[in-house]
């Protein structure tokens, strides 16, 4: 009887130590942001009628309070877009991915803590920020659960999915109207128009090749621009014919793609790993009869961050895109 | 195994445990159990004082008149983030572990979990569609947000999913008014993977919202909140409160079900009101938490070595032990920035189970089956 029920107690007790011991390393000081008062880092520039009720990508009705002052951005995108309207500085937390930001963006951000990772948000990190907006991202992007439970404390969530250009547009003047930057937003959507209209005029009367975008290849399985998607109708309008995959998952099978028989191949894998190559790709089998394989047109990509991350830049990676497509247009 | 069991188990049918191992036994896992809840709303990915996270509680959960003097994002963290979620952990660790005893007894069957006839399979087929169909369907994406009796459509089907497919296996396993062990086992088994085919189609087609479904297919806390724990408290706590007095059954059962017929149990009956409580406690679980594993089995196992299989002691056991290690593991997923906890105790509590095996060996009661 005597040592079973010494062991009763020791065993849980000897649990408990070793994960406290565990936690005790897994939380380092230098990782825990402490408490701040929250005080106003930027002042007021434009009048706007604060409190302002917004609809946000999700079709939530978001009441914002006053001009926020202490912004949390889950997205690299919804950054960038806070930042290109003069924003930065009030920007209390960011989402840890960075990679691609402007050098003046990661300048100003680089004292501001993560509080979102790619699989999910810190809430309590995010919560000590004291935000009083968050602008967090769709379709799964920042996990839903997150949005309800942020959206359950209290905080404007404003969520942003913007799906073409035109919502690209739409989401930047949203983003202006949230944090009283009405007419910094307007100015900048006018020039990332005329941007568009001038990219559109050097590729127009070009033909338009078949073109397949490969977003990566994993296990046999071809991820490439889903139908009806952004980075499709991004391809169309620098002046190529999109190829696309179906339009939830963005596969494409193998079959299919070599019916469609491209006359160009975009890697835009290749930006992150330098071992895909247009030797690699004729190399693959099923690939080396296409048109774009035998007449040499398949084009490691410089970039893809710009070209998938639906914020201000996006124009200049529709130029990166065009350029890719029409190079004699740019000669 | 099963011989030695009961040789042990027949001597203590009549008796039970004395008191004072009871109260020792029970006393120690009370203790366990505060000192975790203490512990593992104290720490976090934020720094917040021991003093003041005592002070925020006493004056939210006992009105004590304390001067407000901590930040209000602290309060927020304390009281709206962690408390929640370290009582949800506690709820469902102790639901899982007293399914899991009760399936290991009525089964007779050392790998049954709380899971093995079909609560995981359906409750995942129920979540992921409660997850996906939105996407594919984008008119079912209006309203998905909304909560009722502070759940959404997830944790609703997930609860709707496991509850049903015991329903059906249960009345498939039926023949001549028995349902014998091995065909209610059996029959869980091809159930469950006609349903796991489902989920794996829907994965397939889930595009972006993968995450989100691995996230819950692992098993993870994160979406703890008081409404969700509002909603599956009062379930936990009723199968909690109808299970606990039924422990002279499940000493019976393991004796087999002619024996235990024999000493005066209706059999059937008692299968059948185990079976619904259990799977009661493991549906509300899974629908706030997704289907966390291990726990619900290796939580039983961990106390019958240490005090032996009668079920009068084991089963609170199982309750307060299961809680507080899963209370434990939670904390360790949120330290460790997040990851399901279902990962934590796999990754834990698996090494530490072939530990206590590899101890006890050769001692008389290794499994209770």
């Amino acid at each position: 009887m005597a040592p079973r029920l010494r062991a009763s107690l020791l065993v849980p007790l000897l649990a408990l130590a070793l994960l406290l011991a565990a936690c005790r390393v897994g939380s380092t000081p230098s990782v825990q942001p402490s408490f701040t008062p929250a005080s106003p880092s930027a002042t007021a520039t434009t009048v706007a009628s604060f409190p302002l009720t917004l609809t946000d990508d999700a079709g939530r009705a978001v009441t914002i309070p006053a001009e926020p002052q202490r912004i949390v951005s889950l997205a690299p995108s919804n950054t960038e877009i806070a930042c290109a309207l003069e924003a930065c500085d009030r920007l209390v937390g960011v989402n840890d991915f960075r990679d691609s930001l402007p050098d003046d963006v990661l300048a100003t951000l680089a004292q501001v803590p993560d509080v979102a990772t790619f699989s999910g948000v810190d809430r309590e990190k995010l919560v000590a920020q004291q935000p009083d907006l968050v602008l967090a991202a769709g379709n799964e992007l920042t996990p839903s659960a997150d949005i309800a439970a942020l959206a359950d404390l209290g905080l404007p969530v404003l969520v942003l999915y913007p799906e073409t250009l035109d919502e690209v547009y739409a989401d930047i003047e949203l983003v202006g109207r949230a944090i009283g930057q009405d007419e910094g937003a307007a100015s900048l959507v006018d020039g990332m128009k005329a941007d568009v209209v001038a990219l559109t005029d050097r590729v127009a009367g070009s033909s338009a090749p078949r073109t397949f975008y490969e977003v990566g290849v994993y296990e046999g399985v071809i991820y490439t621009a889903g139908e009806d998607s952004f980075l499709a109708s991004l391809i169309g309008l620098a002046g190529g014919e999109p190829i696309t995959g179906d339009a939830v998952t963005t596969a494409i099978q193998l079959e299919d793609l070599v019916a469609a028989d491209p006359e160009l191949i975009l890697l835009g894998d290749a930006a992150y790993d330098p071992s895909i190559t247009p030797d690699a790709v004729a190399a693959r089998p099923g690939w080396e009869g296409m048109a774009a394989v035998t007449g040499g047109r398949v084009v490691p990509m410089p970039e893809d961050l710009l070209i998938t991350r639906p914020g201000p830049r996006i124009t200049e990676g529709l130029e990166i895109l065009a350029r890719a497509i029409h190079p004699e247009a740019f000669d | 195994m099963r011989a030695a069991a009961t040789v042990s188990s027949v001597g203590r049918l009549a008796g039970g445990p004395s008191l004072t191992r009871a109260a020792a036994v029970l006393g120690g896992a009370t203790l366990l159990l505060t000192a975790v809840l203490v512990g593992a709303v104290a720490i976090g990915s934020v720094g917040v004082g021991l003093g003041e996270t005592a002070a925020i509680l006493g004056r939210r959960l006992l009105g004590l008149p304390l001067a407000e003097t901590w930040a209000p994002a602290a309060e927020t963290i304390i009281f709206e983030l962690r408390l929640p979620r370290v009582l949800t952990a506690m709820l469902v660790g102790g639901g899982l572990a007293m399914a899991g005893t009760v399936f290991q007894a009525l089964l007779r069957n050392p790998l049954a979990d709380p899971y093995i006839i079909g609560t995981a399979a359906g409750a995942s087929l129920g979540a992921v569609t409660g997850i996906v169909a939105p996407l594919l369907l984008p008119v079912l994406a209006i309203g998905a947000g909304t909560a009722w009796l502070g759940i959404g459509l997830v944790q609703a089907l997930a609860f709707a999913g496991g509850l049903g497919t015991v329903l059906l296996v249960y009345a498939v396993a039926r023949a001549h008014g028995r349902v014998p062990v091995v065909t209610l086992l059996l029959t869980g088994y091809a159930v469950s993977s006609v349903l796991a085919a489902g989920v794996a189609l829907l994965m397939f087609a889930s595009g972006r919202a993968l995450g989100a479904v691995f996230s819950w297919l692992m098993g993870s806390l994160a979406g703890a909140s008081w409404p969700a724990l509002g909603f599956a408290a009062p379930l936990l706590g009723l199968s909690f409160a109808l299970l606990l007095p039924r422990w002279r059954s499940l000493n019976l059962l393991l004796l087999g079900d002619s024996a235990a017929a024999n000493l005066g149990l209706d059999v059937e009956r008692e299968k059948l009101i185990l079976t619904m409580l259990a799977t009661l406690a493991t549906s509300a679980a899974v629908a706030v938490s997704g289907t966390i594993g291990f726990v619900g089995l290796v939580v039983p196992h961990l106390l019958r070595l240490a005090i032996g299989p009668d079920h009068r002691l084991l089963l609170p056991a199982s309750v307060l032990v299961g809680a507080a290690l899963l209370a434990l593991a939670d904390l360790g997923a949120r330290v460790l920035g997040g990851v399901p906890v279902g990962i934590v105790t796999a990754l834990l509590g698996a090494p530490f189970f072939l530990y206590l095996l590899r101890r006890s060996r050769g001692t008389a009661t290794v499994a209770a089956a």
